[in-house]
């Protein structure tokens, strides 16, 4: 399973997830695609993103059962802690505060 | 002009795709360069070409010269149907993409020992058992009618359907009785992803081995192999059940079978592996031969697939 979330990104791009992938809802893909189809895809978003940001998870055989990576700006950004991938969320005015202790 | 933003599209692997879609009605175009189905209420379905080994259009389709281009690009063939899935015409994935693979499929077509070496291994993995010693491609093709009139009443009379014989009227749909439509439009889905299959791995429909003198000698040839573990108990098994809308109910069958036979995964391997009882080498090229002056471009797809 594979699934990409997208916002702001070019309607050529968008068009050309499509190709792929089923647009189940604004901006979000899903599919099924071995991992060389799967990193062919992100190639794609890589060079097509522009301004915008993006986000693509896939089942794989992790401890979570998924992974996930992300490109651009966002306020959600990935954080590893002890080998699990979590995710922060920035406060609006995107500075980090104090750093919240987990785990 | 400046450098385009994407990269160029390139085809997938056959095993990496659905197997078919029927599209019934609706103008084929592309829309902020995906590939779309528009109906007369101006709703846009949204179609995963890259991913579908080939599409069917039924009548009540048009193609836009774009989306036939996209199609191309990403290797799914488009294959022009008739109500049911009587065939009419195919295109949008012009296949002959590879010369050494065309020369290595008539040189086995044309050399007689090699030929029959095809033939009776296309029989051994047709019906799981090597077919009698100091046979003739002739000679084993009437053994393969009678075994298959036999196979056919088997699984009539396990489906419980009531079987005459193999018989249609190719130019007429409708004629016929129920479970030979359904055979015909079970047939229509295995033929067109055979000839994807075919073409993606760059061979060439018309140079049959058991079959000849159609454009697609050689689909009838693969899709045989593959026919009676597949789309065969599918048909008998809706014809039986005798429902409304038989050629929907086909289609959906048959790509539940060929999902669960992997058919996507072996169709490629399995056409390696009959040629390659030809025994005969993959020609080399000779050499006074010169490269391409532009390399090939490396792709992710099939070989046969135009990058």
């Amino acid at each position: 399973m594979l699934v990409i979330v997208v916002e702001n990104i070019p309607p050529r791009l968008r068009g050309r997830l499509a190709i792929w992938l089923l647009e189940v809802r604004a901006g979000v893909y899903v599919g099924d695609t071995s991992r060389r189809v799967r990193e062919m895809i992100w190639e794609q978003v890589e060079r097509g993103v522009e301004e915008g940001n993006a986000v693509m998870a896939w089942s794989t055989n992790t401890e979570s059962g998924f992974d996930f990576m992300t490109l651009g700006k966002n306020r959600r950004i990935p954080k590893e802690m002890d080998g699990i991938k979590l995710v922060s969320f920035l406060p609006e005015n995107g500075v980090v505060g104090d750093e919240a202790v987990i785990g | 002009m400046t450098e385009p933003v994407l990269p160029p599209l390139k085809p997938i692997l056959m095993k990496d795709r659905m197997s078919v879609l029927f599209i019934e009605k609706g103008n084929l175009d592309v829309l902020d360069g995906a590939f779309v189905v528009v109906d007369k209420t101006g709703v846009r379905t949204h179609i995963p070409v890259g991913g579908v080994a080939c599409l069917m259009l039924e009548p009540g389709t048009r193609v836009s010269h774009a989306a036939v281009t996209l199609a191309s690009r990403v290797g799914c063939l488009l294959v022009w149907v008739g109500d049911g899935g009587v065939r009419l015409y195919a295109s949008g994935q012009p296949g002959g993409a590879r010369a050494d693979r065309l020369l290595y499929q008539a040189k086995l077509a044309l050399d007689d020992d090699a030929r029959l070496k095809v033939v009776r291994k296309m029989y051994a993995m047709r019906f799981h058992e090597e077919p009698p010693e100091r046979r003739s491609v002739a000679q084993l093709r009437g053994i393969e009618g009678v075994r298959v009139r036999k196979m056919y009443e088997l699984l009539a009379k396990q489906y419980k359907v009531e079987w005459k014989s193999r018989n249609y009227d190719h130019t007429e749909w409708g004629s016929g009785d129920v479970p030979n439509r359904c055979l015909s439009s079970a047939n229509a889905c295995l033929y067109g992803i055979c000839e994807a299959a075919i073409l993606a791995a760059g061979y060439a429909p018309a140079v049959g081995f058991i079959h000849t003198g159609k454009p697609q000698s050689f689909v009838y040839d693969v899709a045989d192999i593959f026919k009676f573990d597949t789309v065969v108990p599918v048909a008998f098994q809706i014809a039986a059940r005798n429902p409304g809308n038989p050629e929907r109910e086909i289609r959906l069958a048959c790509r539940d079978a060929f999902r669960q036979s992997r058919m996507l995964q072996r169709i490629i391997p399995t056409i390696d592996q009959v040629l390659a009882a030809g025994g005969l080498a993959m020609p080399k090229p000779p050499d006074e031969a010169v490269a391409p002056a532009i390399p090939n471009k490396e792709g992710i797809g099939d070989v046969g697939h135009r990058g």
